[in-house]
């Protein structure tokens, strides 16, 4: 059983120099790049050179302004307690307008208006980055496929924090700064808009976040599995095609009777992958605007199933009276 | 170096995770189910045999006084300034002197109340609070059978031999924060017992004293005056149900089917209960507690000055039924309880 | 087209893993093998179930279908077919059927001479079903805990076990697990995108090889894992997914019964704060 089962590099090679990147690109590449031991048991031991460049230095400025507006304000509600700023961070909020604010354009510093200035910034760093992963593909003559599925995550960011409050008139919408802040927010607007899971564009993202590890499990793991024939090495199997991908072709036609190529499985990955913030942008962008109460929606269609009645049926009390 | 910092991240590590071990508090099988709902569906109360028995021993019952024997002069002629037990006989009263001193101060006895030399006096406030409190009991088992029925409450209900009941609470400060024109959060973002360790408002309660909406679904599919809230007041909303939740030691499915909170066919006969225990909260809190706040010593108000107030912890104290639905009102119809029949 | 061009030279009888050549052929694209009869078995029997479990019940509407566990009340016992042992059968049929898959999966790995990788990962996800419907009802002592069987019915499932500890997001475990579902599809897309992007230059370009798809990811965050290390990665957080997803439903119940925002006590009442 000593066969190659390609679980971790069991052996590093390391070369003298760090490779500094492809040639013939206009950027020279002179330091920057160490190797790291851990790094290689996984894939390559060799970390950087990373580019900086104009858009790189303005989106991290850009983020690193949102995160201190976002933690400075954070530890002031602890009045500037280390240790409680530690304790609670999980805890810690930076949260948006209150409803009477509507759209206003700067809210109160202390009710909001961080708040807005910390989604500015962080919204400039992202589509800075969005930028420059773009400039990235392009100056090195690849496809800009990554780009496009950064899209797609920034169409959900966007959606969230910008889009459905434009929509509903209200800043008060968006999710608040934080971890578990976000975390309630999630639940809260799941409860007021009556059951996310009755939202069908929820239930396709969920379906493709899923499919995603699904898909990433089954490509992952036959890739590692044709590893011994050198499987690894995709774009030359594409137009090269050698037994490892034969192997791997052969191996889902006689699971399941379908195989993908090695260029087709990167497709599924790609939509798959894309799919799910996208889907899941619409299913947030027509909650509330288009929809109010899902399960409610989910009744009118009638996929809701009914359950048996297990005692006699309960009246809202204040039916007849004031809504409590 | 490098290796000095591994090391420590290492030991703090380790610390961190037999911390989270040892003192989370978790639980191991067997766990005590109950099933409320349709099979499938997810509609279960759980709890462990450990928990149980802790809460048995947590409601277990005062020692009983004697009834009163009927008949007799009303104390109203034996003593002097009575004012609110006008109905009751001398017997009955001192009954009933014997066992409040038991329910609410066994430790402070007559004197906590009364100027021992002169029974009569009002100079102390808590013989104001307590006529109050009587009136509330009474008030309580005569016009809120909607929630409490023939169970009925008594002084123990709430007090538990303490002359504050362990679970009130007042209008908070807050986590005390920088100010000025840092972000306030309206209060939330701070882990607190109220809120149940979520990041949501630490004051769930003004609800209680106040009349401020607590539905927040929207009644229709599409968002034509569907009534729907926002989601800062369904996090009010959230933060005040999971109070309730651990007042009664229950979950959200005690009451509702969490696939729609708001519809009430899709709930159950206990959110009724619920729903009538709010309004008599806001009914209590209104009429009896706030207003003691000009008879209680500062020392007994809030932070920002308003008087200790009633939630579903104060009676239920972790038991969705009051001292594990025993009634020691049927005992006390000097406390307008139902006697059993 | 039952075979493709390179495929005869593939077909190879024998490397069983029961040995001998019992059912060793194969049908259309299909490997059939011993796995292969056992997987379609119990799928029939459990589709079967299904079905009758429909008709039986009141609706042939595909979104309200509901096959329920029995009441908590039979334990860990075997209930009435229409109360719940529709449910139990299918369960075991599922199982069978998941589990013939997988060996099925590591038998035909043998047969073409590659390593178990995958019939390894579907094991987690098999993991995490046992867990749902086995592990964590025979810890709770009730079959009555298992999920449902419907398109809504499991959602409505998943909500109110969810709601039984108040807000669910508090749970660690589950915290742990959409991390790394999240992760998963952002890796996914960074993979699949990356290898699109090489093999797709722009027109009249020509194909890039690995140092260019090194460079990029470089250049854009400081680090590329590499060919074999992506794979590694990719079934990593694939598997981690769906284990800390069982490890947060193997929780909740069996070793925690409060609401899960409650279990940070611990953190915020660790003495170093004092």
């Amino acid at each position: 059983m000593s066969a190659f089962e390609n679980i971790y590099t069991q052996v590093q090679v390391w070369p003298e120099k760090p490779e500094l990147g492809v040639a013939g690109v206009p950027v020279e590449r002179e330091k920057g790049a160490l190797f790291n031991y851990l790094a290689g048991v996984v894939g390559n031991a060799q970390i950087g050179p990373i580019y900086l460049g104009t858009l790189g230095v303005l989106s991290a400025l850009c983020g690193f302004i949102a995160i201190e507006i976002i933690g400075l304000n954070m530890w002031a509600s602890v009045h500037w307690s280390p240790i409680e700023f530690v304790r609670q961070l999980p805890w810690l909020a930076l949260e948006p307008p209150k409803p009477e604010c509507g759209l206003c354009v700067l809210a109160p510093l202390n009710e909001g208006g961080w708040w807005q200035m910390a989604g500015f910034f962080l919204t400039m760093s992202i589509l800075l980055w969005w930028w420059r992963m773009y400039r990235r593909a392009k100056v090195l003559g690849l496809g800009t496929h990554v780009a496009w599925a950064f899209a797609s995550a920034i169409w959900l960011f966007l959606v969230l924090g910008f889009i459905r409050p434009l929509l509903m008139g209200h800043w008060s919408e968006a999710v608040p700064f934080g971890i578990f802040p976000h975390l309630d927010w999630t639940a809260a607007f799941s409860i007021r808009y009556g059951n996310l899971f009755y939202n069908p564009f929820h239930m396709l993202s969920i379906a493709f976040l899923y499919g995603s590890a699904v898909l990433f499990a089954m490509h992952g793991a036959t890739i590692l599995a044709v590893g011994r024939y050198g499987g690894e090495r995709e774009v030359e199997q594409m137009i090269d095609r050698g037994t490892a991908a034969e192997r791997a072709a052969l191996f889902w036609r006689w699971t399941m009777g379908f195989n993908a190529t090695m260029e087709s499985i990167h497709r599924w990955a790609w939509w798959f992958a894309v799919l799910v913030p996208f889907t899941g942008g619409i299913g947030i962008l027509l909650t509330g605007t288009v929809v109010d109460n899902w399960y409610l929606w989910g009744i009118q269609h009638g996929i809701a199933p009914a359950y048996p009645h297990l005692w006699p049926p309960v009246i809202d009390p204040a039916a007849t009276g004031a809504v409590q | 170096m490098k290796l000095a910092a591994a090391f420590l991240g290492v030991v703090i590590a380790s610390l961190l995770t037999i911390a989270m071990l040892f003192t989370a508090g978790w639980v191991r099988p067997p766990i005590l189910s109950t099933q409320v709902g349709f099979r499938g569906l997810a509609m279960n109360q759980l709890t462990t045999p450990a928990a149980r028995s802790k809460l048995e021993l947590a409601n277990a019952l005062p020692e009983a006084v004697p009834p009163a024997e009927p008949g007799g002069p009303l104390a109203v002629d034996t003593y002097k300034n009575v004012k609110v037990l006008t109905d009751l006989t001398t017997v009955q009263f001192n009954t009933l002197m014997a066992a409040i001193t038991t329910w609410v101060a066994p430790n402070e006895g007559c004197g906590y109340c009364h100027n021992t030399d002169n029974l009569a006096d009002d100079g102390i406030y808590a013989k104001t609070v307590a006529r109050r409190m009587i009136q509330m009991t009474r008030h309580v088992n005569k016009d809120w059978k909607a929630h409490v029925a023939n169970t009925g409450v008594v002084c123990w209900t709430c007090h538990r031999g303490n002359p504050v009941p362990a679970n009130v609470w007042t209008n908070g400060m807050g986590w005390p924060q920088a100010g000025g024109f840092a972000t306030t959060n309206y209060g939330m973002g701070h882990p607190d017992a109220a809120n149940g360790s979520t990041a949501m408002t630490q004051d769930p309660y003004t609800a209680l004293n106040d009349k401020s909406v607590i539905r927040v679904q929207a009644t229709k599919a599409l968002p034509a005056n569907s009534n729907g809230a926002s989601i800062f007041a369904t996090e009010q909303t959230y933060s005040l149900m999971i109070a309730m939740s651990q007042g009664l030691g229950v979950n959200c499915v005690f009451c509702h089917n969490s696939r729609e909170f708001g519809q009430w066919p899709e709930s159950t006969p206990q959110r009724l209960t619920a729903w009538h225990g709010i309004q008599m909260v806001r009914d209590l809190n209104g009429a009896y507690l706030d207003p003691l706040k000009t008879v209680l010593p500062a020392s007994r108000l809030g932070p920002l000055g308003d008087a200790p107030k009633l939630n579903c912890a104060t009676c239920h104290q972790g038991a969705n039924k009051p001292l594990l639905g025993v009634s020691l009102a049927k005992d006390y119809p000097e406390l307008g309880g139902t006697p059993a029949k | 087209m039952a075979m493709l061009n390179f495929e005869k030279r593939y077909r190879v009888r024998g490397g069983t893993l029961t040995g001998g050549d019992l059912f060793d052929f194969w049908f259309g694209p299909f490997y059939v093998g011993f796995f292969g009869v056992t997987t379609l078995i119990f799928t029939l029997l459990g589709v079967a179930m299904i079905v009758y479990g429909a008709a039986i019940g009141p609706t042939w509407n595909v979104w309200q279908i509901n096959i329920a566990p029995p009441d908590l009340k039979y334990g860990l016992a075997l209930a009435p077919l229409k109360e719940g042992g529709l449910w139990q059968i299918i369960t075991v049929c599922a199982i069978g059927a998941f589990v013939s898959w997988a060996l099925r999966q590591a038998e035909i790995a043998r047969k073409l001479g590659m390593a178990y990788h995958v019939p390894i990962a579907f094991s987690f996800a098999i993991f995490a079903y046992i867990s749902l419907v086995v592990i964590r009802p025979v810890l709770m002592g009730a079959w009555g805990f298992g999920f449902p069987y419907g398109i809504i019915s499991h959602l409505d499932w998943v909500s109110n076990t969810g709601y039984q500890y108040l807000h669910f997001h508090y749970n660690p475990a589950h915290m742990i697990a959409i991390t790394f579902f999240f992760t998963n599809a952002l890796a996914l897309s960074m993979h699949g995108g990356l290898i699109l992007s090489a093999s797709n230059p722009p027109k009249g370009d020509r194909l890039r090889e690995t140092e260019y798809e090194d460079t990029f990811f470089r250049d854009a965050i400081g680090y590329s894992v590499g060919t074999l290390g992506i794979h590694r990665l990719g079934m990593f957080l694939a598997v981690s997914a769906a284990f800390w997803s069982a490890v947060c439903i193997l929780l909740s119940g069996p070793f925690w019964t409060h609401g899960w925002p409650e279990w940070w006590n611990w953190w915020l009442n660790l003495p170093i704060w004092r």
